[in-house]
């Protein structure tokens, strides 16, 4: 196949070089265009080409009709790249399919806290100054005392005991916006310096400046740069104020000494029935919670299996008698009365403070529950997470990935980076330590900056933190009703009052109790998916029917455009340079040096294929095999053919290459 | 004959394929086949031919590998969903009401009365044991205490614990049968073995009934002084009287353990009371329903449907739709919604059956029954209920696409809910199929679910064991599997989300007025008979987005799988189903090649032979005549093959091939296919 090529004219190449050219024209597989001249070539590829259209333009007689199949080719051309391109922007979205199945359901984690974290009592001695403190301020600024004796005792032991931890967050009365304020303990009227936070933004400029209450928080290192924090009402003032301290107080003491200190779940939990059948504390998971105390899980898949119903209904749910003990709760720190429940997955982590669903005493609350778990398809399609494992923000919680995790995770360590220390209801990252006054004076501070950035999205944490891709959802229908009736209260008080173990003559209030059912409603679980909605074989498909819908064209189609478009142009362009490059040559070996070279050829020459052009023309008249006519043996000749006399046109057209280097 | 000439021409030109060999065949498909690669296989040079032909052998098999795919989806029948919000006119809910409370205590109380006294007494003795007050009352009906007594389990010793029964009485339960079931974990499908599976951290505890002595009263439970709860109530359930197939249904609780005990005996002798009876002592609804209002029209109780409900005694339906058309309503608001006010008189309250006060409530579908004790929701006495409703529908198509039922009829479960006209709904498949099952077991059915035909409710009287053979049932994990696995959900799953808000209502202002009016409206009297604790209002109404309705279609449809098939083998080689079948003519033609070579071989053969047999016989010119002639298609009669055995011994050389012109250069393929179309 591979003729020995003849000798070109140019400079050939030493022995070895030329050894290489041969075999390279020897294993090339592809042997050069189809016709010598660019217009032979699109001629031949209009022919020859199994898309429509094309061959059409050749075909047709006359020049308009010539013209509209061109046009009409076109076209069909620009609306197959347009549709391409269209269904290649729309290939990544996804469908949304909604499955809706019968069946056994897993029951989720039911998460129940007591609203009040510790028991008043116990906590005595660790709060004791600070609700003096408390009283103190109360009495001062609104002239409120309960039992006048007690409290002015506890401000004389105030002076004794006192420790100076208050006085640097003292509780201030603004007098108005001339920026001074009257101090708690020492009465003295005294500059305020920096800048007026309003927790309540609408009480900016409010008449009655007066009864604005705050406290004022500052830099412990430079302490011109302070902070006032003003609200409206003097009760938000009051339990910020005893929040922060609480806080700083809570810190200090070790986690099973607050366990000790918050309700057992004998406590907790009077009665306890699931699924028909009676259960007790053993189903239940302590779980501390910071802000909440000790927390009890029902279902928590702890001990490794997870409870499932099998019937609807409130009596095949869970049924709890809580047992609420106002007598013990913190006036200052919560005020309303009652218990907190989240029903959650088990993997996840109970955000009791933020979306916890809360339960009133002397009353039933009947919780259905409709189970949606939803699924959400990942990148490329949507920007969310499957395991948190992407994003760049440790997992505090021993819980797996979700947003809130997240964005807490962000916050604390964004804490822990400026202010030194943990903010005390977020767990502890590694190696930090919870802030108190002792170690940090300046956390409170820094903390409340920190939150500002936080909640203005300036730390960041919003953009960091992806929704979790899947999750499970359980939407909730309370009710409420009375409980105990008026007509049953009387024995179930003191059935319950049994149950509690409790002295008999003590009888149980109604107002320290709630009852509580959570139940499945309906044992269908929705599914929602997103799948995507293009698959590489439906584009595929999608691209194969537009394309031959618009042209009858195919892979196929497309390797000959390369081909003839691409390779086959591209060497007779390359070819045509280099004859001209050739005849300058001669032209000016001939006519003396006085020529200029003409510009762009000895760079062409560098991209010239000497292979390619020097074997083409043997190589494709073999490969058409047609018998030239004059060696024809047969008596009769085959009837002309059409194309064949085209390319046996084109054959001698292409001679003069073939003759140029012969000549040569 | 005519016809055999016929055929066998038919057969003749069918047989002219476009070449006689397996190359011309080939190559004629090549060049004239409308699919793109292997025209070129045989158009271009031997180097690119390879190329082409591996090119369209890969694309071959590209698209039968993604026809396999499409297919594959195809029968995989997805589903799309779409999603649609707004407000639009629609039928307004059914509105169930009834009272928490089944009937009214003071029309019950003949019934109830014994049972009150023995639970009361009961109670002395628990809660207070020492002063156990000598009884100057009638002495208490023990029949009706032994028939399912409550224990007293005395854990002092966890591995030993005693059995107290409450009231002296001769009957010790002695024996090795009875178990405490404790356990809300799967496992005790029959409460007779005597496993008892302590979900927890405690060990596998037996109570052996130890017999002690019929000391005076049981000791008293509240000297115990430990953390540890040392005594636990117990239902004692038996197969039957007497037996020693005993159960005890242990309860953390006592008052759980109350409550317990008292519906199933309360069941037993309501189940004796005639329909109509039961709901005379219900409550009616005139004394219920006070006031109504639905949009800007006035209604009143006469609007409701009375049905009996076994759990809540009498509930009234609002535009259940059975009888007449059902409401629409075409705004969103309060103002236009159903506006109730009820009374639920919480004095009347049977006071051990239901210890929650309120009225219950569910929306639901037109002629769907009302499954409370799933979907009902609480309203609080004495405060206004405002329920925003959203109505969330879900329609699925029906098999292949999910395995669900359009109207129940092919639920292998008799459906005892259409007793009430109503349409099929899990709930009812699943009440349905525990009651046959009851039935089928106890040989009763059970109070709480309607009965099929020819059954009677269970009692103690006549079913002396149905108690522990209800127990046993519905704590049966596999009875509820089975129930499970039969029933099916509907295909169109329409669900009310409710936000629900609660206020106070009336206001301490306006209080009396309202009480006086609506108890004068009531019975004409200037009395008032309300008070707080009876009166519900109740706001239901559309939101302002009232629906949500997500709507499947089908995925992947025929036209979807064929203009895919076509996409793709029109993309990778651009064929149509012309293109397969030119390729299955190929096909044919080669076997009709096959075909004439297995002669041509055979006659050789055969040809052979008779020379090998007449080695020096020459062939004569007649013979030689014939043997130009094609024998197996003109002389050969019978059949378009004529098999090889029935072909003459016809010595001689081979038929010249005409067609040996195709030795010449390719362009004499252009004649000889055209004679094919001749």
């Amino acid at each position: 196949m591979a003729q020995p090529s003849p000798e070109g004219g140019r400079a050939a190449p030493a022995g070895p070089g030329k050894k290489i050219t041969a075999r390279l024209k020897r294993t090339l597989p592809v042997r050069g265009p189809q016709a010598p001249t660019l217009s032979e070539l699109m001629r031949w590829y209009c022919l020859n080409t199994n898309t429509h259209g094309c061959r059409r333009i050749v075909v047709s007689r006359g020049r308009l009709r010539r013209l509209l199949w061109i046009v009409l080719t076109l076209s069909a051309v620009g609306l197959i790249l347009w549709q391409c391109a269209e269904l290649l922007m729309n290939y990544y979205s996804a469908s949304v399919s909604v499955t809706v199945q019968f069946q056994k359901l897993p029951f989720p984690a039911v998460t129940i806290c007591n609203i009040n974290p510790y028991k008043y009592s116990a906590m005595k001695e660790y709060l004791s100054e600070l609700d003096k403190e408390t009283k103190k301020a109360l009495e001062t600024f609104y002239g409120f005392s309960e039992g006048k004796s007690k409290v002015r005792r506890s401000v004389d032991d105030w002076n004794s005991t006192g420790s100076d931890f208050f006085q640097h967050i003292p509780l201030l009365k603004v007098e108005d916006f001339s920026r001074t304020a009257t101090d708690l303990h020492t009465g003295q009227k005294r500059k305020i310096e920096g800048s007026v936070f309003h927790k309540d933004s609408s009480i900016v400029n409010s008449g009655d400046s007066n009864n604005i209450i705050g406290f004022q928080l500052c830099d412990a290192n430079n302490s011109s740069d302070c902070a006032l924090y003003t609200f409206s009402s003097g009760v938000n003032a009051i339990q910020e104020w005893y929040k922060l301290h609480y806080m700083n107080i809570m810190a200090q003491i070790p986690l099973e000494t607050k366990e000790k200190l918050s309700y057992s779940a004998d406590d907790l939990l009077l009665t306890c029935f699931f699924d028909g059948l009676s259960c007790d504390k053993r189903h239940f998971t302590r779980f501390h919670h910071p802000l909440h105390g000790n927390c009890y899980t029902f279902n928590s898949g702890e001990n490794g299996t997870i409870l499932s119903t099998s019937t609807g209904g409130s009596e095949y749910g869970l049924q709890v008698v809580l047992y609420i003990d106002e007598a013990e709760y913190n006036p200052f720190l919560v005020t309303s009365s009652g218990a907190k429940i989240i029903v959650h997955d088990q993997n996840e982590y109970p955000f009791i403070e933020d979306i916890g669903t809360e339960i009133e005493p002397a009353a039933a609350t009947s919780i259905g529950m409709h189970f949606t778990r939803s699924r959400k398809l990942s990148k490329p399609y949507s920007d969310c997470t499957e395991t948190g494992a992407d994003i760049p923000v440790e997992n505090l919680y021993n819980k797996s990935y979700s947003l809130q995790i997240c964005l807490h995770s962000c916050f604390q360590k964004a804490m822990v980076d400026s202010c030194g220390c943990a903010q005390y209801a977020q767990p502890l990252p590694a190696g930090a330590e919870y802030c108190n006054y002792k170690k940090n004076p300046n956390w409170m501070y820094c903390y409340y900056r920190l939150h500002e950035k936080f909640v203005k999205e300036q730390l960041g944490c919003q953009q960091i933190c992806k929704d979790a891709c899947s999750f499970k959802e359980w939407a909730l229908t309370t009710s409420i009703a009375q409980w105990p009736s008026i007509v049953s209260e009387d024995w179930m008080l003191r059935v319950l009052s049994w149950d509690k173990g409790q002295k008999l003559n003590k009888k149980l209030n109604k107002t320290d109790l709630a009852n509580l059912m959570v139940f499945y409603k309906d044992l269908n679980e929705r599914f929602i998916s997103e799948n995507p909605a293009n698959t590489l074989v439906i584009l595929l498909s999608n691209f194969g029917g537009q394309l031959g819908l618009w042209m009858s064209c195919s892979v196929v189609c497309v390797i000959e455009i390369v081909e003839v478009f691409f390779i086959d142009s591209l060497s007779i362009v390359l070819r045509r340079q280099w004859q001209k490059a050739k005849k300058w040559w001669r032209n000016r070996q001939q006519g003396g040096p006085g020529k200029a070279p003409q510009a762009g050829d000895p760079e062409r020459q560098g991209h010239d294929n000497p292979v390619c052009i020097d074997e083409d023309l043997p190589t494709f008249t073999t490969a058409l095999r047609l018998p030239l006519p004059q060696n024809s043996p047969l008596p009769r000749t085959p009837p002309p053919n059409y194309s064949t006399l085209h390319l046996e046109t084109a054959f001698t057209e292409q001679l003069p290459d073939t003759l140029e280097l012969d000549r040569h | 004959m005519n016809l055999k000439k016929y055929l066998v021409r038919a057969l003749h030109r069918l047989q002219k394929g476009p070449g006689y060999t397996y190359k011309e065949l080939l190559v004629w498909y090549c060049d004239n086949t409308n699919t793109h690669g292997p025209k070129r296989i045989i158009k271009e040079g031997p180097k690119k031919k390879l190329m082409w032909f591996f090119l369209t052998l890969l694309f071959a098999s590209l698209v039968f590998w993604q026809w396999g795919i499409l297919i594959n989806t195809y029968l995989s029948y997805n589903v799309t969903s779409s999603l649609s919000i707004g407000f639009k006119t629609m039928k307004f809910p059914a509105v169930t009401v009834c009272n928490a409370n089944p009937f009214k205590y003071s029309e019950v109380k003949p019934l109830l009365k014994e049972l009150d006294r023995l639970i009361e007494a009961a109670l002395e003795r628990i809660l207070q044991p020492g002063n156990s007050s000598e009884d100057e009352s009638p002495p208490l009906d023990l029949e009706l205490w032994n028939q399912i007594p409550l224990v007293l389990i005395d854990e002092h010793d966890k591995d030993n614990p005693v059995i107290l029964d409450i009231f002296e009485t001769n009957q010790t339960a002695v024996g090795n049968d009875t178990n405490v079931n404790n356990d809300i974990a799967g496992d005790n499908e029959t409460m007779g073995n005597k496993t008892m599976n302590d979900f927890g951290a405690k060990p596998t505890v037996w109570s052996q009934t130890t017999a002690w002595n019929q000391t005076a009263a049981p000791p008293a439970p509240g000297n115990t002084t430990s953390e540890e709860k040392k005594y636990k109530l117990a239902v004692k359930l038996c197969s039957h009287q007497g037996s020693d197939n005993c159960t005890y249904r242990n309860f953390s609780s006592a008052a759980q353990a109350v409550t317990e005990w008292y519906i199933l005996q309360s069941t037993s002798i309501l189940s004796k009371v005639p329909l109509h009876e039961r709901i005379r002592m219900g409550y009616q609804a005139e004394d219920m329903i006070l006031a109504c209002l639905y949009g800007a029209e006035p209604c009143n109780y006469k609007n409701f449907t009375q049905i009996y409900h076994p759990d809540h005694g009498n509930c009234y339906i609002f535009n259940w739709g059975m009888d007449e058309e059902a409401l629409n309503s075409s705004n969103p608001g309060a103002e236009f919604g159903l506006k109730l006010i009820l009374d639920i008189s919480q004095q009347d309250y049977i006071p051990y059956l239901s210890s929650a006060a309120g009225a219950r409530l569910m929306l639901h579908q037109q002629k769907s029954f009302p499954f409370l004790k799933d979907q009902g929701i609480y309203a609080m006495a004495g405060t206004e209920t405002s329920i925003g409703v959203l109505v969330d529908e879900l329609e699925r198509m029906g098999y292949p696409y999910s395995d669900c039922t359009m109207n129940g009829s092919d639920v292998p479960v008799k459906n005892l809910y259409s007793q009430y006209n109503t349409s099929y709904s899990i709930q009812a498949c699943l009440r349905s199929c525990f009651q046959n099952h009851m039935v089928e077991i106890c040989g009763c059915g059970h109070y709480m679910f309607p009965l099929p035909e020819g059954v009677t409710y269970c009692n103690n009287e006549d079913n002396p064991g149905w108690a522990y053979c209800y127990s046993s049932l519905r704590s049966s994990i596999k009875q509820r599997q089975i129930c499970i696995d039969s029933c099916k959900e509907t295909c169109n799953d329409t669900q009310y989300k409710m936000t629900i808000s609660m206020a106070d209502w009336p206001s301490e202002a306006s209080e009396d007025w309202i009480f006086h009016i609506l108890s004068y409206e009531r019975d004409m009297s200037t009395n008032v008979t309300l008070d707080r604790n009876g009166v519900i209002k109740l706001n239901i109404y559309f939101q302002e987005y009232n629906y949500r309705t997500i709507s499947e279609s089908a995925a992947t449809t025929i036209v979807w799988l064929l203009s895919s098939l076509g996409g793709q083998f029109g993309f990778w080689m651009g064929g149509s189903v012309l293109c397969l079948i030119e390729f299955g003519e190929i096909i044919i033609d080669s076997v009709w090649i096959t075909i004439i070579n297995i002669i041509g071989w055979c006659k050789g053969l055969k040809q052979r032979r008779a020379r090998a047999r007449y080695p020096d016989a020459p062939p004569t010119v007649s013979e030689l005549v014939e043997a130009h002639t094609n024998l197996g298609f003109q002389h050969e009669a019978p059949g378009a093959v004529p098999r090889a055995g029935e072909l003459p011994p016809e010595p001689g050389t081979p038929p010249p091939n005409y067609d040996s012109l195709r030795v010449r250069p390719p362009d004499t393929l252009g004649p000889d296919s055209n004679r094919d179309t001749e």
